[in-house]
Parts: C-alpha cells; structure tokens; sequence
C-alpha cells in the first residue's frame, strides 16, 4: 500500500478523473444488485399470483434502464481510471528521458542501456498497471464486495452467516495459490530465459557446431532444454489449474448451505422463494472481489518495486553543472592546457600526466599516439565530459568551467571515434545542429565532407534514411557524415577524434586540404594513427601513457629518431602491401 | 486494400491451422482432454437441473421431505466435486497439449536453424533468430494455453447450454438464441476494429523503444551538439502518440468488450424476464425453469467476455506464428553432397583444382585458386584483410556451396564425402575460439558422449593445456560462464586446441588461431599447435608470419589470387609482398623506403 501514499502527487493531480472513476465504481457495485433483484421479485409476484402487466413493464423498464446506465458508467470508470494510468506512464517516461538527457556520460558509462531500457519499459509498465488495474482491484473488491454483503444481510443476516462459511477458505485458498503461482512461475522464467541463453549460444557458436558436425547434438541439447521448460510450465499449470476447481466448488459449498437453510426458511415462511434466487445469484457477485483482492496485493508489489528503482535512478545528480558565475559568453580565441594529472571516475591509474602546451587560434594541433595514449581523453575534458580536478585548460581568456557548458560546446564540433549516426535521413544528421539549416548549407558541408557525390548516389539523395531500414553506409561514409555535421556548425574549435581512419589516402587528403583552405583563423585539433592525417599540422603532440613524448612539426618529427619517425617509415611500408606490393 | 485484408486473413487461418496440425501427435491427450471437458460441461449444465427439481418439487410446494431432498443434496455435491476433479484435469490435460505443441514447434524451428547454411547467418542478425526460437515461439505458446483452450471449453459450454435450454422449452431458447447474432456482430466489429488500433499501439511502442534506445547509446552526441532540448521534444511527440494510440484502445476495449457484452447480458435478463412474466400472467409456470434459465445465460457470457480479452492476443501470435515458419520454411540450407557415396577420408590430402567463387554472384573473391597439400604437410595462407584466406576455409569446409573449379580429398570431390565423413575428418581452430557454457570437460568433448574422461585430459595434456587447467580449483570440470570470458583468449586458444586433439581430425585448418594470444599462453600455443600438426594436413591462415615459417608452402593472396607462392626462404628471397609484410612485422624498416 505505501506506492499508494508515494503516487499521491499523481492522484491529486488526476484528482477528477481517479473520483470520477472511483465513483462509477461504487454506483456499479450496487446498480448491479438490481438485475438479481428483480428477478427475485418476479419470481415472487409470479408465486404470489400477484403479477400485472403494468407491474411488468414497470420492472423490464428498470432493467432497460439499468442496463443503459451499467454500461455508461462501466465505460467510464475504465477510460477514467484506466486512462489515467496510461497518463501517469506517459509522465513518467517523459521525466525519465528528460533525465537521460541530463546525465553525463560518466553515468553512461557505469550503467547498460539495457538496464536504462527495461527501466523506462517494465518498470513503468508496473507502476501503470499499479495505478490502473491495482486500483481498479482495490475498489472494485471493497465496493463490489461490501454492496454484495449489505444487500444479502438485508434479504437475511442469519442465511447470510450461514452460507458464507466456506468463503473465507476460498480467500485463503487462492491466496496460498497465488504464492505459489509467483514462485513457480518465476521458476518457469528463468527456464525460458535459460533456453534463450542456450538458443543465443548456439546460434553465436553455429560455426564450431557446423565444423565438428554436432548439429544433431546440440539439437539434443536443445530438446533436453526445452523438456524442463516444459516441466517448470506444467508446474505453472497445476498451479494455475487449481483456482477455478476450488473457486467452482466452495461457491458450489455456499450454494447448498444456501438453498439448504435458505429452502427450509421458505417452507417455514421465513423467506421467499424470489429472495432465496436473488440470494444465490448475490452469493456469485462476491467471488470476483475476493479473487481481485488477491491480484491487488502482487500488483503492488511488482509496482512498488518498480517504482523504487525509477525513483533511484531520477535520483542520480548532474555531475557537471555550469558554476553559479558562469558567464554568458562563447569562447573563442587561444586553447592552452595545463594538466598535472587526470584519472577518470573509479579509475586508480591517472589517463593524463603533465600536458602542457598552448595552441594559437586558427592553429591545427595533431595528436598521435598508441590506442590507450591518452589522445581522446584530450578532446574529452575540452568538452568537459569530465572535470579536471589537478589542472585546468583555458580557452580565450577564461578557464573552460567558467563558461556556461552550452556556449562551450557551441564553439566546438567534434566528430566522435565511432561516428554514431541517428536513424533518419542523411540530411537530418548532417543538420543535427542545426535542424532548419536550409538544404544548401547541407550540401556544403556534405561537399567539404566529400561525402556530397555519394549521397546524390543514393536512391533518395539527401533523404536517403540511415540505419537498420535505410541504406547500410560504410564505416568511410559514415565518418564523413559525422564530419559535415560538425562542419554544418562552423566551430571555433574543430575536433576530428581519428575520424579519418576509414576513408582511403585519396579522400583524406581531400578533407584535409578543404578544412584548410574553408577555416581560416578556425582552430582544428586531429587525433590519428595513420600519420597522413596530421601532417599538415601547425603543432603535433605525440603521446605514450598519457604524457607527450615528442612533439613539434611533422618535419621536425621525421628527423629525429623516436616513436614519430619508426611510425612514419613504418606506414609507409604499409602503404606499398596494401596495394599488393 | 479489402484484397490485402483478404490474403492475410487467409495466411491467418493457413498459420492456425498448420499449428493445429501439431497436436495430431498427440492423439490420446487431445482425446482424454475432449472427454474431461464433456463431463466438465455435463456437470455445469446439470447441477442447474437439479437445482431447479428442488425448486419445483419442493420450494414452491412447500414440502420438505427428507429422503428426496437428501438424494439431490447428494446429487448436487457429488456434480460439484467430479466437476471439481475434471475441471482440473481438463484445464492441466489442455495445457499439457499446449506445451507440447509449442515444445515441438521450438524443436523444429531450432533444428532447422541448425541445418541452415552459413550464408543465412551471415545475413541475418543473431539476434532476430534468437528472437524467432524464443520470445515469437513464446507468443504463441500464450495465444495455445489462454486463447485456443478457453475458446474449445467456451465451444463446448454454449453449446451444451443451447442444447439443454432446447430440451427444457424449444421456443425460450430460440428467443435466447438471437443474441448469438448479436454477440457475433460484437466481436467481428471489434476484430475489425481492434486489429488496426492494436497493430497501431504496438508500432507506436516499437518507436518509443528504438528512440530511447538511439538516444541513450548516441547521448553524447546530443549533449555535445546541445541538442538536449530538440530530443526531448521528439520523445515527448513520440510519447504522446504512443498515449493516444493507447487510450483508443482503452476505449474501443471498454465500448466493445465486457461493458457491450455485460449489456448484452442484461438485455437476455430481459427476454427470460418478460417471457415467463408474459406466460405466467397467461398462466403457469415452473419457477425451476426460470431459474435454470437465468443461471445459463449467466454462465453463457463469462466464456465469451473470457474469448474478448484474449483476442488481441490472438493475432499478435499468429504474427509470429507466421515469423517463426517462415524460419522452418526457409530454403537456405547448408551444402550437401551432390552424390552421396561411402568414400572415407584415409589420408587426407587436400588439392584445390581452379577454384573460384563469389558469395553474391557477382564479384568473385576467390579466383582460379590451385594448391596441393599432402599427409603431414603443412599450406599457410597470408594476405591482407579481404584478400580470400577465409573464404578458402569457407568452401573447404562446405560452409559454402561453389561451383567453379574442384576441391579434392584423397582424390575424391568433396562434394561427394558425406558432410559426417567431412565434418568429423576436419577439424577447425578459429581465430577467437568459441566457448560454451558448461565446464572444460564439456567444451572439450562436446557433445561427443564417447569421448572418455581419461580421453579429455590426454588431449589437453597433448596440447600442454593441461598446465593451466591443474591450476584450476575444480580442474576439469571447472566452470566456464557465457562464451568463456573467464579465460584469456590464449587459454580459450589452448582448450580449442585440445577440442580439436579429442576429435582426432586428419585435416587440421586453423584461422589465424595465433593472432590473439597473451605472451603467457605464447609458448603453450606455440608447442601445441606444432604438436597438433604431426601427422596431419594443416591449412593455416595466419597473421603472425612468424608462425608459419616452417611451412611446407607459404601462398599469398591478394585481391583473391594467389600472387606468391613459395616457402618462408622462397619467398623472403623473391622480395615480393610477403618480404614486406615480413618487415612490416619484424619492425624491420627497409632502408630503401
């Protein structure tokens, strides 16, 4: 009951609809011991000899009428309560995404998106089936169920007594079966998800199971599998098979003990034969709430469960914030870095040690080094992904956290390491930034990309949708998508995080001479590990864990012996293999 | 578009049926199910009866009499409690049947994912056929146990209270028959309905989920691009479409469901109302049939609200129904000889003769591609990514079908060895070997049940893999979790290895199964793989050139031909490519360049 008292704020604000379905609730409840009355007074009048034409139109009038207002209301409580449920999923998948878009990607890091999916899928689900179905549960059982025993305690209280003996076996039989059901059925989950492991791993290792010849075997497997999920399902069904025998035959109990006394008290003259069949037919309308009180209580607790862990995960914090002073500027000018030492978050060994350097405006910086250098972590703290504690980088003529994190990052284009494309149209990506740039913007930066001639080579052009339904575009094409969307943007600071390595040396080449000849007094710092890319470069960093080892002009750079000069000779001899030689 | 409604509705009707057709297997549990349910509905019509002889033998004569009143007191309960039993043994005998029948549909499908050849898993996302195996099979494993059975005991139910209500007054339940027309429009204009709203509710939520799921893996790219602000407003538009195409089901469920038919209900309270009120004003009646009356089409309706609730259901699992055999119907099936004959593979020498091939029939990535590799002899094949070295083991292994030039063993096509003879001869090492759950004793034998205890550890031993596993605390039957993370890949490396001993193959091929491995395992690897190769004919794809210098013959691909060959000497002398790629991996920078 306590996610009840937690889902407050949302009850008090769909305060009208939850009344007005709680309402239509209750007036079912009793509006639906009429039809059982009725019958009950005909059969009386027709016993009595008492029976008119005008007596019968008057009850089949009420009856009409009772079945019209039945249905209206029946409509109405579901589309108020139901309805309001589906608002408050509505709510919540809202604030959650919100949320997401919120958090840094430090918390990315630490959590799966499969995780955060089931959150914003199951979990949600249960809280709406605890705000819908739950309370339709507990109401309806309270309502229904105390209308059924009032009207049976007025035909008589002492028949009432009587035949209600058996009920609260039923109620304790059902509930020990719903125990039982939820233990049995989740066995029977972690069966099936133990055959989807099982069919994952055969389908991922298809080739060792082809190569030794075992697919019968692993087809045996499979059948062995398959036999307890279907013994752990039959448990389910025995289970599960007991509630309707038991229901059907403690109601059946009730009935006798009912037509029994009841039938004695109606020779005695106690009681009439009409009260006696409303009195059966009212022993019938109390089952539905017995059963839904037990329903109520799994229903809350799958929910409350549920909502706990949305709460924790609203709960995390916004780990870079801007700085109350932040000022209202976009930065431009100077970049220069001074880091003692970076480690990111959980991590012991620091990423970065003393980088010191400076680069001018309108400077291209080059970054080369081993994977696992440091070389990405650069561009990351520029961003401000992260913070530094031990060390600050300027940018113009402020420190990077005293600018609000939004002006900062208008001034930058980045194009990540594994060029993450949306599914929409090239355009749309392209336009990320942007999204009313007009088509001719596009298709300048798509030009400076050089990715403009694929693109029209498409079916659609610049329509073309990306992704699973769309077009499957290379790892080179994808990259240089990523790059007009940077481009589109014209950033103080350009930053290509090795975003040439798919694209042959003729089309890097290319890009590199079109970055230079369209961004002038514009900053553009590269990280790579073809060398090709970086040649050009004003200044080149060379990095081995996390501190510069070498830096200067590719000129220089060549002259020295050193980590630089072996790369250089090295890929050069790549070079003549690829081409065969 | 009614056409296209057409053609589905008939695929729907051909996927029911050929699932209905799965429970012919199990002739004798359908059959006592039917005969559980018989008796079931028995009881539920005639403990009305008996109630209504009370009723008009005794209630409305007012005679109490004992041993009559006992006898149906009696008869009551005893209907109750067989009822009691058979109700239980009808429901567990149904879902028993269910079960089965979607335990052999799982088997079937499975077993035929195993026949389909590689091509269909190159093509098809692992994913999308674990999702077909499972979570399809799954729905309609739902649409079986809810949907199929409540609508064969409601079958039987309304029938059974027709035919009672037929014997007690023909002419009342005629009148009670003209609400089946009634119902009957209910349902076929919820179908109608409910199929283009549900289908349009699950879409709506397939959307919900594909943005989130873009959105969290390409968060940083929004945050960077700031571009916050623009995505949640796309979520929020998604989201609200999604509520909206909700709550139209809401309320075509609470306009055409229980609320309709409960109305129904209520209007059939009216035809039993007015008539015995229109009769008794006439003159008699038995109050007894009134009740009965009442009591059926009580019981008339509960079946068919049941039925309505479930019907969404019911289509969403002859979707998949339909998904899944299109899998069973699939014909991309793994090569198989084109002649079968006995041949056994002695020796295992290997020749290809002018082989060429393409996956797509369009651009060969193999061409003209001869060699000759004998007994105890070893081929290597090097060359950059893409140059052909795994599509050679691809059609070696029979993975893939070719159909220009000629692979020999011993002489003999492979085409014409059976795949058992050819699978159990060859054994393969893969680059990143792949490991199943379950323990090292497990992943060595694999599913090989003759494979003895003493077997396994020699094999490993014989690879020097047993070095490491005694370190192990449980040894061989140590646990290895979900493709054997535990491990380094060179361990990993060094029980494929043993795998591969325990099933003695003639022909060893390996795929670059140095290419990964940690300096720890280096020198295991090196000796097991040198011992794995005695006596065998091993073709070795490498990418360490420093592996295969012992050679008997080093072939160089480029671009799907072979543009050198020779041994490790030969070929250093040649100065080609495979000089360069040595340099290249030597560190070794030719002074020339």
């Amino acid at each position: 009951m306590k996610v009840y008292f937690e889902l407050m704020w949302f009850f008090k604000k769909e305060k009208k609809a939850y009344s007005t379905g709680i309402l239509a609730l209750v007036i079912v409840a009793i509006l639906q011991l009429i039809p059982p009355r009725i019958v009950g007074m005909v059969v009386d009048e027709i016993t009595g000899d008492t029976l008119t034409v005008t007596n019968l139109i008057y009850m089949i009038l009420i009856l009409i009428s009772n079945a019209i207002a039945l249905y209206v209301l029946r409509y109405l409580w579901r589309i108020s309560i139901f309805g309001s449920a589906v608002r408050l999923a509505r709510l919540m998948r809202r604030n959650l995404f919100e949320h997401f878009t919120n958090m840094p990607i430090s918390f990315y890091q630490r959590k799966r998106t499969g995780d955060l999916m089931a959150h914003a899928t199951n979990d949600i689900q249960a809280v709406q089936q605890t705000a819908g179905f739950g309370i339709l549960s507990l109401f309806d059982s309270l309502a229904q169920g105390g209308a059924v025993f009032i009207a049976m305690l007025f035909i008589d209280w002492k028949l009432t007594l009587i035949a209600l003996i058996p009920m609260p076996i039923m109620a304790i039989l059902t509930n020990f079966y719903s125990n039982k059901l939820y233990k049995s059925f989740f066995k029977a989950q972690e069966a099936f998800s133990d055959m989807n492991d099982k069919t994952q791993e055969s389908i991922n290792g298809i080739k060792v199971t082809k190569s030794f010849g075992q697919e019968n075997e692993e087809i045996d497997s499979f059948i062995e599998q398959s036999e307890d999920l279907l013994k752990k399902n039959m448990v389910v069904a025995k289970v599960d098979g007991l509630y309707d025998p038991t229901i059907s035959f403690i109601s059946g109990l009730c009935f006798i003990l009912a037509l029994g006394f009841g039938g004695y008290m109606v020779v005695n003259g106690d009681l009439t034969i009409g009260k006696l069949i409303s009195f059966t037919t009212y022993l019938g309308l109390l089952i539905w709430p017995m059963l839904a009180f037990g329903f109520l209580f799994n229903v809350l607790e799958r929910g409350s469960a549920s909502y706990t862990r949305i709460k924790q995960l609203l709960a995390e914090k916004m780990e870079i914030a801007d700085l109350p002073t932040a000022i209202d500027e976009v930065p431009s000018g100077n970049l220069k870095y001074a880091i003692s030492s970076f480690t990111y978050p959980n991590c012991t060994d620091p990423t970065l040690e003393s980088i010191h350097f400076e680069l001018a405006k309108g400077e291209t910086l080059g970054i080369v080094g081993k994977t696992g250098s440091g070389k990405s972590t650069l561009l990351k703290l520029l961003m401000r992904e992260f913070d530094l504690e031990d060390g600050a980088v300027y940018f113009g003529n402020h420190e990077l956290k005293d600018y609000k994190i939004s002006n900062l990052r208008s001034a930058l284009g980045y194009v990540p390491q594994d060029n993450f494309l949306f599914s929409t149209s090239i355009r749309e990506n392209i336009a990320f930034a942007n999204v009313n740039a007009p088509l001719e913007e596009v298709e300048i930066a798509a030009k400076l990309a050089n990715i403009d001639e694929d693109i029209k080579g498409f079916s659609d052009g610049y329509d073309t949708v990306v992704g699973e339904r769309g077009v499957a575009l290379s790892g080179g094409q994808k990259q240089r998508i990523a790059i007009a969307r940077a481009l589109i943007m014209n950033p103080e600071v350009l930053m290509l995080d090795d975003s040439l390595s798919a694209v042959d040396a003729k089309t890097e080449e290319t890009i590199l001479r079109n970055l230079k000849d369209n961004r002038e007094q514009k900053t553009t710092i590269i990280t790579a590990h073809r060398l090709s890319a970086i040649k050009h470069a004003h200044k080149i960093l060379v990095l081995e864990n996390g501190k510069v080892i070498q830096s200067g002009t590719h000129e220089e750079l060549v002259e020295k012996d050193g980590w630089y000069r072996e790369m250089y000779l090295m890929q050069q001899l790549e070079e003549l293999v690829e081409m065969g030689g | 578009m009614t056409n296209q409604n057409d053609t589905q509705k008939i695929d729907e009707w051909k996927v029911l049926k050929r699932l209905l057709s799965y429970a012919k297997s199990h002739k004798l549990l359908v059959l006592s199910a039917f005969a559980f349910l018989l008796v079931t509905t028995l009881g539920e019509i005639f403990a009305p009866l008996v109630v209504k002889k009370f009723i008009d033998d005794h209630l409305t004569k007012k005679e109490f009499v004992l041993e009559p009143m006992l006898f149906l007191a009696v008869a009551f309960f005893s209907i109750h409690l067989v009822k009691m039993f058979m109700m239980y043994f009808q429901f567990i005998t149904f879902q028993k049947i269910a079960l089965k029948i979607i335990q052999q549909l799982r088997i079937d499908v499975f077993s035929k994912v195993q026949r389909l050849g590689l091509r269909y898993f190159d093509q098809t996302p692992a994913g999308s056929i674990v999702s077909r195996i499972t979570n399809d099979t799954e729905a309609v494993k739902d649409m079986f146990v809810s949907v199929i059975a409540s609508f064969v005991q409601s079958a039987f139910m309304i029938t059974g209270i027709f035919i009672s209500m037929f014997v007690l007054n023909a002419k009342l339940a005629f009148f009670c028959l003209s609400i089946v027309p009634i119902i009957y429009g209910i349902i076929r204009t919820y179908r109608y309905y409910s199929g283009t709203i549900f289908r349009d509710m699950r879409e709506r939520l397939s959307q919900i989920n594909a943005k989130l799921a873009e959105s969290l893996q390409g968060m940083s790219v929004v945050q960077i691009f700031r571009q916050e602000e623009r995505l949640r407003s796309e979520f929020e538009d998604i989201n609200d479409k999604h509520y909206q195409a909700v709550l139209k089901n809401i309320k075509l469920e609470s306009f055409l469901t229980r609320p309709a038919i409960d109305l129904v209900a209520a209007f059939s309270l009216l035809i039993l109302v007015s008539f015995f009120g229109v009769k008794s004003i006439n003159g008699y009646i038995e109050i007894g049939l009134l009740y009965t009356f009442v009591n059926y089409i009580g019981r008339f309706f509960e079946p068919i609200n049941d039925v309505m609730v479930r019907m969404a259901m019911f289509q969403q699992a002859l979707v998949a129904g339909s998904r899944v055999f299109t899998i069973v119907d699939h014909p991309e099936l793994a090569p198989a000889p084109t002649k079968e004959t006995d041949s056994i593979i002695d020796e295992g020498d290997v020749e290809f003769k002018n082989l060429s091939f393409s996956y797509d029939g369009k651009k060969d990535v193999l061409k003209n591609i001869s060699f000759k590799v004998k007994k105890g002899e070893t081929v290597a094949l090097v060359g950059q990514t893409g140059s052909g070295k795994s599509s050679i083991i691809n059609v070696l292994m029979r993975f893939y079908d070719f159909d220009r030039g000629e692979i020999l063993i011993d002489g003999v096509s492979i085409k014409n060895y059976r795949n058992s003879e050819l699978r159990s001869k060859t054994g393969l090492v893969l680059q990143d070997p792949f490991l199943f759950f379950g323990t090292i004793k497990d992943n060595i034998r694999l599913h090989n049940k003759k494979l003895t205890d003493e077997k396994i550890i020699e094999a490993a031993k014989f690879v020097q893999a047993d070095q490491f596993i005694e370190k192990l605390e449980k040894k061989y039957d140590h646990e290895v979790v979900e493709r054997g993370s535990t491990y380094s890949s060179g361990q990993r490396q060094l029980i494929a290895f043993a795998r591969t001993v325990a099933a003695n193959p003639k022909i060893l091929i390996l795929d670059e199964a140095t290419a990964n491995i940690d300096t720890e395992t280096e020198e295991a690897i090196q000796t097991g793989l040198k011992k794995l190769r005695e006596g065998r004919t091993t073709i070795a794809i490498a990418h360490r050139l420093s592996t295969i210098q012992d050679a008997n013959l080093i072939l160089v691909l480029h671009h799907g031909e072979i543009v050198e060959r020779g041994t490790h000497q030969e070929l250093l002398t040649q100065k080609g490519l495979y000089y360069k790629m040595y340099l290249l991996q030597n560190g070794l920078v030719e002074q020339s360049a």
